[in-house]
């Protein structure tokens, strides 16, 4: 990896392109177009999305915000696990990308958040979970969900926060003067000397945050479906390994992706393609591990598994969106494996549109993850006698839940006009 | 019993030559005598299910004390097998359980709690535990284990205190009239396509027609999967009766109850109702809840036993439900399924030979429903009814369709209203 000169680092601080006002437009725009759709919502109640009573209505209560809550919060563990990694375990190639995975760590974790807010009839009254947290907590896995969460929010930002501040302050006099307030803020107390102390820290939450991964998207999470044993296609003993692959793939895609952004952006090539290599072979195994656990729910779920299991199973092999997801998982798979046994074909915008795939396609694996065990209850008879249900998201959902994205772009694009987006040591600042 | 088997090898109490040979084998023993033959044919009363245990219990304490110093007798014989739970094998759990609703809990009322409380009863390893108690991936796998008799005691023990309330279903006097169903809509103001009580119409392999029928309220689960999954506790199952309830301010409308329940109980205000003052009752329960009729917007609902009526205070209210009342073939009995002289239990009694189940048995959530007939089979259809069909009393069936207008709903016309029926 080349060094990245101080001044490369800085500029997205410093100056504002044109380039940058026309990208903040569309994105405001998109948002103003998802409050419009939000407000609707909050406005006549959950009745404007696709959601139905689950049973005689013939209806899904969860779909398209709980799938993609699912998503994000897989997200939120490559970003900071990649930094985890470089801390503990040395990585010094990934050094260059530390902070952006940081900060989509901690962007995802409140789109995770969001999305759940977006599902509830009764969005003021979210606190109520928080207030009820004590007792809660013995019994609803929805509260596990939420605590695991907010842990995860807090340890990222504080990672995030620390690791600014020796820095932060050597550069001080080269930010802008307007973010002034926001640095004091950020260096309340900051003393030369706590730089040891800081690193240590960090080793130690790094560690921390490493070993919720497999907590949260491998299990509260995926507990939060296996435990209702109302749905068969929720529950199965590889459910949680399932979630935590996919949520690894899906966030290493997404790493590949902003990373790819910022350098094509702001033309930093010290992020090399060394770097990105890295990430396609991590990215490419992860791939390969989803569609082995793919196949571990599959094959038990055609070869004569009870009735439900095997209905679920069919279902999901009919639906048409599956394969997409299947196929864009293979395809984007596939396609950086070749770039990695033969260098030369591989290049970084076709490994973007193959992370896309990957990324994109474990959406709608999650989505139809929820929706199809609904849709397909166990228990008969009397199951049987509901009507067949069936789960088109509405235009506001899709709007609504797609905003998830949009509004992701859009912090980010306001986070680099507030902090450094690439890790500077202090010692080497230079002129 | 027939008495002979008796444990010391003579003849039984209802046998005529038991009174001379119990006289005989207590003579050689220091004791009354006439305790010992009292304390016999009471106890082949209580087997026969004629004397309660506890009565039996507290008939003897003191003279038994009296006579041998201690009684041995274990207070835990208390506890009676519930109706349903004998079939719970009780000694193979595969998986550690949470004790429920426990008898022992000597907690107050005290609604947000309780289920918690009761669900823990103070055990560090809930976690651990939990996962047994809510999958349900096979056949009683789930609820099985050491709180059987905690179960059982909260369901059979005379002590007034452990009230449930429950529903005797008579499937073999349903006539598919759907009475019931609109004596709910009316009383509870629940919206369109929301069917609190909900009869199934459907018909057996081969009939074509669906000519059976089943009512289907809220369980009321004695291990309510939904009470334990929710966020907030505000799905509670009230202590003093057993009512599972919605507090209707504490909910976040998350539908985790809604996903969780097997039975497809959970109504949710998908929209603000379509008639906010159409109920008639007070909305709080008698512990300042509210919690009665039909939901806000944005909030689950339910069956709720017409928790209005019980907590009314008035005599010719409480004790029954709307949709009980309605029906013209007193095909549903409401009442305390622990109280033998209730109606449930009578209703049972008068139906001594026919069959019984609780609906997904399997599942585990020990309902409150006891059904009298047979369970649907795995091969029922619904169907159009051919006794009252829904269209007849201008009811929606499948409430997506209404759903699916996405039109907020302010008055899409009253289903009550369009009554046609009596």
């Amino acid at each position: 990896m080349t060094e990245p000169s101080t001044e490369e680092v800085l500029a997205p601080l410093r100056n504002t392109t044109w380039k940058f006002g026309v990208l903040m437009s569309v994105l405001v725009v998109y948002t103003g177009l998802f409050l419009y759709a939000w407000y609707l919502q909050l406005q006549h109640g959950l009745v404007v999305t696709g959601l139905g009573d689950w049973g005689p209505g013939g209806g899904i209560p969860w779909g398209l915000y709980i799938g993609t809550f699912v998503w994000w919060v897989g997200i939120a563990h490559g970003g900071i696990a990649i930094s985890a990694a470089v801390r503990v375990f040395k990585v010094e190639r990934f050094d260059a990308i530390a902070r952006i995975a940081e900060v989509l760590t901690v962007i995802a974790l409140m789109m995770a958040a969001a999305n759940i807010v977006f599902d509830l009839g009764r969005p003021d009254r979210l606190f109520n979970t928080l207030e009820m947290l004590p007792s809660t907590l013995y019994h609803s896995p929805l509260a596990w969900d939420i605590t695991v969460i907010t842990l995860y929010l807090v340890l990222s930002v504080t990672y995030l926060i620390l690791s600014l501040r020796s820095e932060l302050h050597a550069l001080r006099d080269r930010l802008p003067g307007y973010l002034q307030p926001l640095y004091s803020f950020v260096l309340l107390g900051y003393r030369p000397a706590e730089d040891e102390k800081v690193d240590r820290m960090l080793w130690w939450l790094a560690i921390a945050i490493l070993g919720l991964v497999p907590l949260l998207s491998g299990g509260v999470v995926p507990w939060l479906f296996g435990l209702v044993g109302a749905q068969p296609g929720w529950f199965g003993a590889a459910a949680g390994p399932t979630m935590l692959m996919e949520s690894l793939a899906s966030a290493v895609a997404m790493v590949f992706i902003v990373t790819a952004v910022f350098r094509y952006v702001y033309d930093w090539t010290f992020i090399d393609e060394d770097v990105f290599m890295g990430l396609a072979k991590v990215l490419g195994f992860l791939s390969l591990a989803v569609m082995w656990f793919l196949l571990q729910e599959v094959l038990p779920g055609l070869y004569a598994a009870p009735t439900q299991s095997q209905e679920v199973t069919h279902a999901l092999l009919d639906a048409p969106l599956y394969w997409v997801a299947v196929i864009g998982i293979n395809v984007g798979m596939l396609y950086l494996f070749l770039g990695i046994i033969r260098p030369r074909f591989f290049n970084i915008p076709a490994a973007v549109v193959a992370s896309v795939l990957i990324t994109g396609g474990i959406w709608t694996k999650k989505v139809l993850f929820v929706v199809d065990g609904l849709l397909h209850p166990t228990f008969p008879p009397l199951t049987n006698l509901y009507p067949s249900g069936w789960y088109v998201p509405s235009l506001v959902e899709v709007t609504i839940a797609g905003g998830s994205l949009v509004i992701a772009a859009l912090l980010f694009a306001i986070a680099t006009k507030l902090i450094p987006m690439v890790e500077i040591d202090a010692q080497e600042v230079d002129e | 019993m027939d008495g002979t088997d008796s444990t010391i090898g003579g003849p039984g109490p209802g046998d005529p030559d038991w009174e001379a040979w119990a006289d005989a084998v207590l003579e050689g023993t220091d004791f009354d005598p006439e305790l010992g033959k009292a304390m016999a044919r009471d106890a082949v009363r209580v087997n026969e299910g004629d004397l309660a245990r506890s009565t039996f219990y507290d008939r003897y304490h003191e003279v038994v004390q009296d006579e041998f110093g201690v009684d041995r007798r274990p207070a835990d014989d208390l506890v009676e097998p519930s109706e349903t739970g004998d079939d719970h094998d009780s000694t193979d759990a595969p998986l550690p359980h949470v004790p429920d609703t426990g008898a022992t809990d000597e907690e107050p009322e005290n609604r947000t709690r309780r289920t918690v409380l009761k669900t823990m009863a103070g055990t560090a390893a809930a976690a651990a535990a939990l996962p047994g108690c809510l999958s349900a991936d096979g056949p009683g796998s789930a609820f099985v284990g050491d709180s059987e008799d905690a179960i059982a005691a909260s369901q059979t023990s005379e002590d007034p205190s452990d009230v449930q309330l429950g529903m005797v279903i008579d499937l073999e006097r349903c006539h598919g009239a759907l009475d019931c169903m609109e004596a709910c809509k009316r009383e509870n103001n629940t919206a369109v396509g929301v069917h609190w009580n909900y009869v199934f119409r459907y018909a057996e392999d081969g009939e074509g027609k669906a000519d059976r029928y089943m009512p289907r309220p809220c369980q009321h689960c004695s291990r309510p999967t939904c009470t334990y999954v929710c966020p907030t506790e505000a799905r509670h199952k009230r202590e003093s009766d057993g009512i599972v309830l919605t507090d209707y301010d504490q909910c976040v409308g998350c539908r985790y109850c809604q996903v969780s329940c097997p039975y497809g109980v959970n109504f949710f205000g998908w929209g603000e109702p379509s008639d906010p003052d159409g109920f008639d009752y007070a909305r709080e329960d008698k512990n300042g809840d509210r919690v009665a009729g039909n939901p806000p917007g944005g909030v689950m609902g339910k069956c709720t036993f017409c928790v209005q009526r019980q907590d009314s205070g008035d005599p010719n209210l409480e004790g029954t439900t709307a949709c009980a009342e309605a029906c013209p073939w007193n095909t549903i009995s409401f009442g305390n399924l622990n109280d033998p002289e209730d109606d449930p239990q009578q209703h049972l009694k008068e139906k001594e030979g026919s069959h019984t189940f609780h609906l997904l048995e399997s599942v585990g959530n020990d309902p409150s429903i006891i059904y009298v007939g047979f369970e649907p089979s795995i091969n029922a259809e619904s169907g159009e009814s051919t006794a009252t069909t829904f269209d007849e009393l201008g009811f929606v069936d499948y409430r997506r369709e209404v759903l699916d207008d996405r039109t907020p709903k302010r008055k899409v016309g009253n289903e009550t209203e369009t009554d046609s029926h009596d």
